[in-house]
């Protein structure tokens, strides 16, 4: 498999210290660490979403901090796919329109397409029947589900996660983090951000961030339905070493 | 304590808010203020060289005998009159005329001399005082300091004759540009001196007791048969005239400090509601924790309150600074008011009704926070009504800017344009207007005009008008003098309001003021009596053709074609029209034709409005200029604030956006589109508004000083490009500039917690 992102002496301020790491193609990586430890910039630094002090962040062959921010924007839209804790939505918008939205920005006049494929979206993570209910007419995972389909619309490379699953109730956290697995599946790679043992343990690899450093690295290997239960006590363990 | 770090903290976060309201707040009152204190300075300024000068209340002006007696014996038996004065003016020809080294050829003016009045009517010098030249001294007008830059010392020539100019002098009935008259004042024995060179007229003049009524008394007058070769004036012409040139300017700050307080109304509740959107959750906490909700508006009404009061006192401060260079004239005209103690009081009342009125509407805005239970607030859940469109206020402050430059930019072309002598009683389509007065010979030198007019290659088209005094009768047997125009009345005509030009032998049209006040209507008969050179005149039936606007003569004055009698009812003055094939030749003609005789007055009619409007035109033209500077500045503004408010309130749906690869030029772009969406039908909404109510506003205010039926002629390029422009630009740089804050919202932030400041 290929590197697809490569993360070299990553720096921001006085949160992240000279981060380096790589994702390999059709991965799925957690990363967890204490509150304030920088795992949420780490996302929006190596996503461009924000613009990193110093180091490397190579996407795909493309070196990325030295991108402007309308190239990085480009890439966003086109390669990358976005999860947000809040379900960040339009409020003014339903629930097939937030979905299609930026894809519509991508490929105008390519409408009906665009809603055959968030039909089929929606259908395969069972929000099929909710494509015309107004986003407060939904629950938080029907929403989440919503947003995970927005981020799929352009067929991206990534989907970066963050916290995909902190505003939610077990069940409904259960059921995005099956979403997840089934894109992952499909070989779309995936960086998700967690405080969520359970979450990460489903991942094939997790990075354990302190203080703006990566303090160690728990390699669990492709999750399959039968070994979940001991994923999850290696991984509990593993965090009980790294003082979680 | 609280409160007002509360308050100054507030002040600190939200700079750009603060200032904008407290600059709407200080503009609403200066405009008003402004009007209120420019409008005292006027009225008190003219009411106060009016009773100084004691003003006739009823005058009669004459040429020809005049039997005094006759007219003393009908004052004494009236109850009515306190006084009566026959003043003379000597009529002088304005070739043989000049002052300080400029000759008043070009003068559209009536220039003549006069004595000190005994009575009443006195010409007031520039301390305010009745002043007697010594013999060889002059007074002249005051408005001719500016006009021909005179000083005192200067020397004014009639004939061969000089005379030295003592002082000047402020004359309450002839004092402004757009009377068509100017006194003199001279000596006893120069007035006597210079009989010879001039044509004597009379005025006529009464004054009459507190509260009568001077339409009565012209009736009587009339009714009685006394001397009445000439136009009649009353105390309300005159300060009607008096007020208007100045009037205009005010009546037009008045017209834009009501539509900015209506923008500053709006503005201020936009940015309420805005802000309560923002404050939701702070709202809600308060609630929770059990502030009342009298208290929570309360908290932050008293914002507001600081606000409007410094405001207030700006903008009565800045008043009262402008005011000074823009009361120039008035004080130049008519001298000052005097106690200006009740106008001051006035204007601050004004100042403190502006700030009320805009104080109840943030009191009522702010009540919407009521409406909403503390969960629903704290949770961000709840409206303050419904979530306002802000592009909305766009279109409404568009429209009401480009009206707010349309009223006065239409009143200035319009009065500029040579089409509005029409509703001023002067022919239309000619540019030269030649009159024939003061000569004995008036029929025979219009004859000698006409009669080069037609050997000459040059005039395209001509007109005569001859002018008589004739008796007329209405079926109830009532009887008027009227002054009547003999002539062609196709070929130059004025504008009717109701009718047309009398076409054949037999139809009359007569002034607005005259249909009125002899309640004809078209279609109604009267009679005219015309002197055929028997015993007694022929009495002809006459039919109203129509009704038009007109400002000479009092107003009052009447048309009709040519009789095809012997009518030997002598000539008081003869206009003749003229239109030139080639309209460059205009000066040169005008010189040519002043050389046949020393009666005739040729002016460009161009000449003749700048005469008559040139101060008002001027006035309005720089305040339509002030007027454009401003909108644009409160557009520039307005929109900029709207602009950022619409930015803030979507910040994190930008940021969203951002995140999921939108540039921040394709978002730029949907808010350009939008704000165009708006702007655009915003202008034509107001240039519609500055043209159709607009003009009715202004037709309604004019139509006082008696041009009636008025409509804008409009200045197409001024309306329909330069504006548009203008107003587009400050839109478009004020859009472009708010556009900025796109870029500065980051793809992050809808991530994080909501943060941002507008």
């Amino acid at each position: 498999m290929k590197e697809l992102l490569t993360v070299r002496n990553l720096s921001k301020g006085k949160i992240l210290k000279a981060i380096s790491f790589e994702l390999r193609e059709g991965e799925m990586v957690a990363v967890m660490g204490p509150s304030g430890s920088g795992k949420s910039t780490l996302l929006y630094n190596v996503s461009g979403m924000d613009r990193a002090d110093g180091g490397e962040v190579r996407f795909d062959g493309t070196e990325i901090v030295g991108l402007s921010e309308d190239e990085k924007a480009r890439l966003r839209l086109h390669k990358m796919g976005f999860v947000f804790q809040q379900m960040n939505v339009l409020a003014n918008l339903n629930l097939i329109d937030n979905i299609v939205l930026p894809a519509m920005h991508a490929m105008k006049n390519r409408k009906r397409e665009l809603h055959e494929r968030a039909r089929a979206l929606m259908d395969d993570f069972g929000i099929g029947d909710l494509a015309e209910r107004r986003v407060n007419e939904v629950s938080g995972g029907q929403l989440q589900r919503a947003c995970i389909c927005r981020s799929l619309m352009m067929e991206p490379e990534i989907i970066f996660a963050d916290e995909p699953t902190g505003a939610l109730n077990r069940s409904a956290a259960a059921d995005v983090i099956e979403t997840f697995l089934k894109i992952n599946r499909k070989g779309t790679t995936v960086l998700m951000v967690t405080h969520d043992g359970k979450n990460a343990a489903v991942c094939d690899r997790i990075l354990y961030l302190l203080d703006g450093e990566i303090r160690g690295e728990l390699k669990l290997g492709k999750h399959t339905h039968d070994d979940a239960k001991e994923r999850e006590i290696r991984t509990l363990r593993w965090l009980e070493e790294m003082g979680w | 304590m609280v409160n007002r770090r509360l308050l100054i903290n507030d002040f600190k976060a939200n700079r750009l808010v603060t200032a904008s309201t407290s600059i709407f707040m200080a503009a609403s009152a200066l405009l008003l203020g402004l009007s209120i204190l420019l409008f005292g300075t006027l009225t008190s300024a003219i009411d106060s060289l009016m009773a100084k000068a004691l003003t006739p209340d009823f005058i009669q002006m004459h040429t020809g005998t005049i039997d005094e007696e006759r007219i003393a014996r009908f004052s004494e038996k009236r109850s009515d009159v306190e006084a009566l004065q026959i003043s003379r003016f000597l009529n002088l020809q304005n070739s043989q005329v000049s002052v300080g080294g400029t000759s008043l050829v070009d003068s559209t003016q009536d220039n003549g001399l006069s004595v000190q009045s005994p009575l009443f009517d006195f010409l007031i010098d520039l301390d305010n005082e009745a002043v007697h030249p010594a013999p060889g001294e002059v007074y002249v007008p005051v408005a001719y300091i500016r006009e021909y830059g005179l000083k005192v010392g200067d020397l004014m020539r009639i004939g061969s004759e000089t005379l030295t100019i003592a002082g000047f002098i402020r004359d309450s009935q002839m004092n402004a540009m757009m009377a068509s008259s100017k006194r003199f004042l001279v000596s006893e024995a120069d007035y006597e001196r210079f009989k010879p060179l001039g044509s004597e007229e009379y005025l006529i003049e009464f004054r009459l007791a507190e509260g009568s009524d001077v339409n009565a008394f012209a009736t009587a007058y009339e009714d009685a048969g006394l001397p009445g070769n000439g136009p009649t004036i009353t105390r309300t012409l005159i300060m009607m005239m008096n007020a208007l040139s100045d009037g205009m300017m005010i009546l037009v700050i008045l017209l834009v400090s009501v539509v900015v307080l209506f923008i500053s109304m709006l503005s201020i509740r936009y940015m309420i509601l805005t802000r309560l959107e923002k404050d939701k959750r702070e709202i809600g906490l308060l609630k929770a924790v059990g502030i009342a909700r009298r208290e929570i508006r309360g908290l932050y009404f008293s914002k507001y309150l600081l606000l409007s009061a410094v405001g207030g006192l700006v903008g009565i401060g800045a008043a009262m600074l402008i005011a000074k260079p823009l009361g120039a004239q008035i004080r130049d005209l008519y001298g000052d008011g005097g106690n200006m103690g009740p106008i001051y009081a006035l204007m601050i009342l004004g100042a403190l009704v502006v700030e009320g009125i805009i104080l109840l509407s943030v009191y009522r805005t702010l009540g919407r926070m009521e409406r909403m239970s503390a969960v629903q607030a704290l949770y961000g859940r709840g409206d303050f009504g419904k979530r306002k469109n802000l592009y909305l206020p766009i279109g409404i402050i568009t429209a009401a800017a480009v009206f707010m430059i349309l009223v006065p930019w239409n009143i200035g072309s319009t009065l500029a344009s040579p089409e509005f002598v029409t509703y001023m009683g002067v022919g239309g389509n000619s540019r030269i207007r030649i009159d024939i007065r003061q000569t004995d010979r008036i029929g025979a030198t219009a004859h000698a005009v006409v009669e080069e007019l037609e050997r000459d290659e040059r005039v395209l088209d001509h007109a005569v008008m001859q002018t008589g005094s004739y008796r007329s009768e209405l079926p109830d047997g009532s009887s008027y003098n009227l002054l009547i125009e003999q002539g062609d009345h196709e070929r130059f005509p004025v504008r009717y309001i109701e009718g047309g030009y009398p076409r054949h032998a037999g139809e009359i049209a007569l002034s607005v003021l005259n249909a009125s006040e002899l309640d004809l209507r078209i279609g109604d008969p009267i009679r005219v009596f015309i002197d055929v050179g028997t015993d007694r005149p022929v009495s002809v039936p006459f039919t109203v053709s129509g009704i038009y606007s007109d400002v000479t003569n009092g107003g009052k004055t009447a048309k009709i074609s040519p009789t095809g009698l012997d009518d030997r009812t002598p000539i008081m003055w003869s206009i003749i029209y003229v239109a030139l094939a080639d309209e460059r030749l205009i000066d040169e003609w005008i010189e040519e034709y002043r050389r046949i005789d020393d009666a005739i007055k040729a002016v460009d009619i161009a000449d003749y409005i700048d005469g008559l409007y040139g101060q008002t035109i001027r006035t309005i033209r720089k305040t339509a200029i002030l007027t454009v500077i401003a909108a644009s500045a409160i557009l520039f503004v307005v929109l900029l604030l709207l602009l950022r408010l619409v930015i803030w309130r979507e910040r994190s749906d930008n940021s969203l956006k951002k995140a999921l690869g939108f540039t921040t030029r394709e978002i730029k772009k949907t808010y350009l589109k939008k704000t165009l969406a708006y702007l655009l039908p915003g202008m034509a909404v107001g240039i519609l508004l500055g043209l159709l109510p607009g003009q009715s506003l202004v037709g309604a205010f004019i139509g006082l000083m008696g041009a009636h039926g008025f409509r804008f002629i409009i200045d197409p390029i001024g309306v329909f490009a330069t504006i548009p422009l203008v107003i587009a630009a400050a839109a478009m740089a004020a859009t472009l500039i708010g556009l900025e804050e796109v870029g500065r919202i980051h793809a992050y932030e809808c991530l994080g917690p909501q943060s941002g400041d507008y």
